[in-house]
């Protein structure tokens, strides 16, 4: 057995014992906050069993292990559902950002552990109502003020800002500058005077999202992670941080073996609906389509194991599967006919369908749009040009609005 | 076996390719087109001489003792070169019959020669859309065949067959020499591919497996040939993808090169997931070879290549707008081999079928 595959053994064997305590029947019933405070003792059983911060630095807390440890953990902890996605973005961008540009290494190395154990969440503050996609496009502004910076503005679809203690942001310090040139990455308390979370309810039902809105928020300039102006490059090393992750060839849905179970159970014309053409066509075609990208995932994994680069086929995986599953999920809802309608919000996308289809939307948008990951392959894979783009230049104030 | 390609592998990838660019030319391909019973001799003479014949064949017969992996990367080449002559994969198809059912006197006798490639097989084993019918129409009787064997490619060219056929009682795989019997070319929109109609009139014929073992071996060879044509097919797709991505930078249109729109753009970029997605399933089914999951495999791997060739030819040729229709300029060449080899060795319906059977629990 690989090094690797001892410590999946060792992973899968840790995350077994914690499933009774913390995972998907455990949870069942729970309200939000209950859901959440059983998140927060999840993660400190992660940190105190050493699978908290895998790949990052011992002098943080982190167990100093590399990316493949994290992505092989991550896959064998998604089997579970258990209440770890609350910390998702806190640890997956915020706070790895905060370890690389954070300048006060104590104040640094206190956050660190208190996130890596779960008692401080991080948010990321980037979208804008008028820039989701064209993230240098935002309008958020800050403004020097005395020894620090003020904050005016509002930001959007920020993840989990109402549990959030502390958030990374990037605002907008002169327009008067090409819009790229003229962005500065900070960090802010939400629990700062003039930060208002407002949560966005989503149309499956739930309220992960929020609008953030900033009022004269006061903040010195100790809380600058990038110089000022420089502010782009670091909200592009935010995003491109853990490019390979664990991925779901399911696309985060139900697994394609509930849907051929569920197609021996129904009867279609008094047959089993497996031995519809049909059904057996998307059967078919799915399973091709989800084999797929799990070869190409593997061999991913595969590579950087002997330390390759794997190649731009990962960019794949949302933009394939996700749409896969938003159809698949509309077919079995076909299937069950009359019985379609039965609906419980709190039902978990991964096993029912109805839950499946109807947050299937956000998987397509969020983390980039199909159209946004069809641009970036046709541009940086094939080397197609880009979009036309009329504000290329000019000052940000001169781009008509 | 892994599923990362090793640098002799590579070197096999490289070489191929290099030879078959500069042996294969589109213009020596479009007259074969208006000739029935005519295939691409430099091609034959290529696999023949970089021992490409044989290379997934024993080294005990003669072969180099390669795989599937080995294999297929030879047919994606060929693939992109749309290379004329359905040999590749159907002499493998009747070698591996003989290899893995035949007695130790028939390798003898046959083996060698398809490893060097002087003698070519074919593989019949479709009756019309079935790819392996209940009840194929040619007939084995007290060691002889009678019936005809429709649609079998590389059927005009062949010196043997190995036959899917109707015996007493049971299915039988047959091995049937070709010589003295009837056969007729059947014009095609493909038609290096050597289609023919093989008549059979009490052919003396050998049993290489009778019985549920007939239709089990014969599945199996349909696997192995599928993994084979799948690599051709992702080779034609790749090559289109990249035929379209270079027409779209160099055509202009409304003062900018058509590639930057997203019509254009997007159209390129998603045919570079089905490329992906179908190699991805070439690589993992080659690596499958002797697995209890070979045949689900395969059948993923013909699915998404079938896909991503028809849609490759489809959509590349719209790229093109008009110069994508002439004859000159050969994109219908693509278009042609992508629908020849969507039929051969079964059609998406298919492997659409057996792939369920197999998910389902109710493998025949």
């Amino acid at each position: 057995m690989s090094d690797l595959e001892s410590y999946r053994a060792k992973a899968a064997a840790w995350l077994q014992s914690m499933a009774p305590t913390f995972g998907r029947n455990a949870r069942k019933g729970l309200s939000e906050a209950d859901d959440l405070a059983l998140g927060r003792r999840y993660q400190k059983a992660k940190f105190d069993a050493g699978f908290a911060g895998i790949n990052w630095p011992t002098e943080y807390g982190g167990q100093g292990l590399s990316h493949l440890e994290k992505v092989t953990f991550d896959a064998e902890e998604m089997k579970h559902g258990f209440p770890s996605f609350y910390f998702g973005i806190s640890l997956g961008m915020p706070v790895p950002v905060l370890m690389q540009f954070g300048s006060d290494k104590d104040f640094v190395k206190e956050r660190v552990l208190k996130a890596l154990q779960g008692e401080e969440i991080w948010c990321q503050l980037f979208s804008e109502p008028s820039g989701g996609s064209d993230l240098a496009g935002l309008r958020t502004k800050a403004e020097p003020d005395g020894n620090g910076w003020k904050i005016n503005g509002q930001k959007v679809w920020t993840s989990w800002a109402h549990y959030s203690d502390y958030g990374v942001i990037v605002v907008r310090t002169d327009p008067n500058v090409p819009k790229h040139k003229g962005l500065t990455y900070f960090w802010v308390d939400m629990k700062a005077p003039g930060v208002t979370v407002r949560p966005i309810k989503l149309a499956g039902g739930e309220s992960h999202v929020n609008e953030v809105f900033f009022d004269d928020v006061k903040i010195s300039d100790d809380h600058r992670m990038s110089p000022v102006g420089g502010g782009f490059a670091v909200a592009i090393a935010t995003l491109m941080i853990e490019r390979y992750v664990a991925t779901d060839s399911a696309g985060f849905g139900p697994h394609l073996d509930l849907f051929v179970e569920l197609a021996k159970e129904i009867q279609l014309n008094g047959r089993p609906a497996i031995e519809d053409g049909r059904i057996r066509q998307q059967i078919a075609r799915n399973y091709a389509m989800r084999s797929g990208l799990d070869s190409i995932n593997v061999r991913a994994r595969l590579m950087m194991q002997t330390g390759m680069m794997p190649g731009a086929e990962g960019s794949l995986n949302k933009l394939v599967a996700v749409r896969s599953r938003q159809k698949l999920s509309e077919l079995a809802i076909d299937l069950q006919g009359s019985d379609g309608f039965l609906f419980d919000e709190h039902a978990s996308q991964k096993e029912d369908w109805a839950s499946s289809w109807i947050n299937a939307p956000t998987g397509r948008i969020a983390g980039g749009s199909d159209e946004t990951l069809l641009n970036t392959i046709a541009e940086k894979v094939l080397g197609l040009p880009q979009d036309h783009r009329p504000d290329k230049g000019i000052p940000f104030n001169q781009i008509p609005a | 076996m892994t599923i990362l390609y090793d640098e002799g592998q590579q070197a096999i990838a490289t070489e191929s390719r290099r030879v078959l660019e500069a042996r294969v030319d589109k213009d020596a391909l479009l007259p074969l087109l208006e000739r029935v019973g005519e295939y691409h001799r430099p091609f034959w003479d290529t696999a023949k001489e970089q021992g490409w014949t044989g290379l997934a064949l024993p080294e005990a017969n003669g072969g180099l003792g390669l795989g599937l992996a080995e294999l297929g990367l030879i047919a994606h080449q060929a693939g992109r070169s749309i290379s004329g002559a359905p040999f590749l994969t159907s002499s493998f198809g009747a070698a591996k019959a003989i290899e893995l059912f035949g007695s130790d006197a028939q390798k003898l006798r046959w083996l060698p020669g398809l490893a060097s490639g002087e003698i070519i097989g074919a593989v019949a084993f479709a009756a019309g859309p079935d790819a392996l019918p209940p009840c194929p129409d040619v007939t084995f009787t007290d060691d002889r065949l009678d019936g005809i064997a429709r649609g079998v490619s590389a059927g005009l060219a062949a010196n043997i067959a190995i036959v899917y056929a109707n015996g007493p009682g049971m299915r039988v795989l047959a091995l049937v020499e070709l010589a003295g019997t009837q056969r007729s070319a059947v014009p095609s929109f493909d038609n290096s591919r050597l289609i023919a109609d093989i008549g059979f009139s009490g052919a003396s014929a050998e049993t290489l497996a009778a019985g549920d073992a007939a239709r089990d071996a014969a599945l199996h060879i349909l696997a192995l040939q599928a993994v084979v044509t799948a690599h051709e097919q992702t080779g034609g797709a790749e090559v289109l993808m990249e035929i379209a991505r270079d027409y779209a930078l160099t055509r202009k249109a409304f003062g900018q090169p058509i590639g930057a729109f997203q019509s254009v753009k997007h159209r390129i970029a998603e045919l570079y997931g089905l490329v992906e997605l179908a190699r991805a399933n070439c690589i993992h089914a080659a690596a499958r070879e002797g697995a209890a999951d070979f045949v689900t495999a395969a059948a993923a791997a013909r699915l998404s290549a079938t896909e991503a060739y028809d849609t490759a030819a489809r959509d590349c040729i719209q790229i093109h707008g008009g110069i994508g229709v002439t004859w000159e300029i050969g994109l219908h060449l693509h278009m042609r081999r992508a629908r020849s080899l969507a039929i051969e060795q079964g059609s998406s319906l298919f492997w659409e079928d057996v792939l369920v059977d197999q998910l389902a629990g109710e493998a025949a």
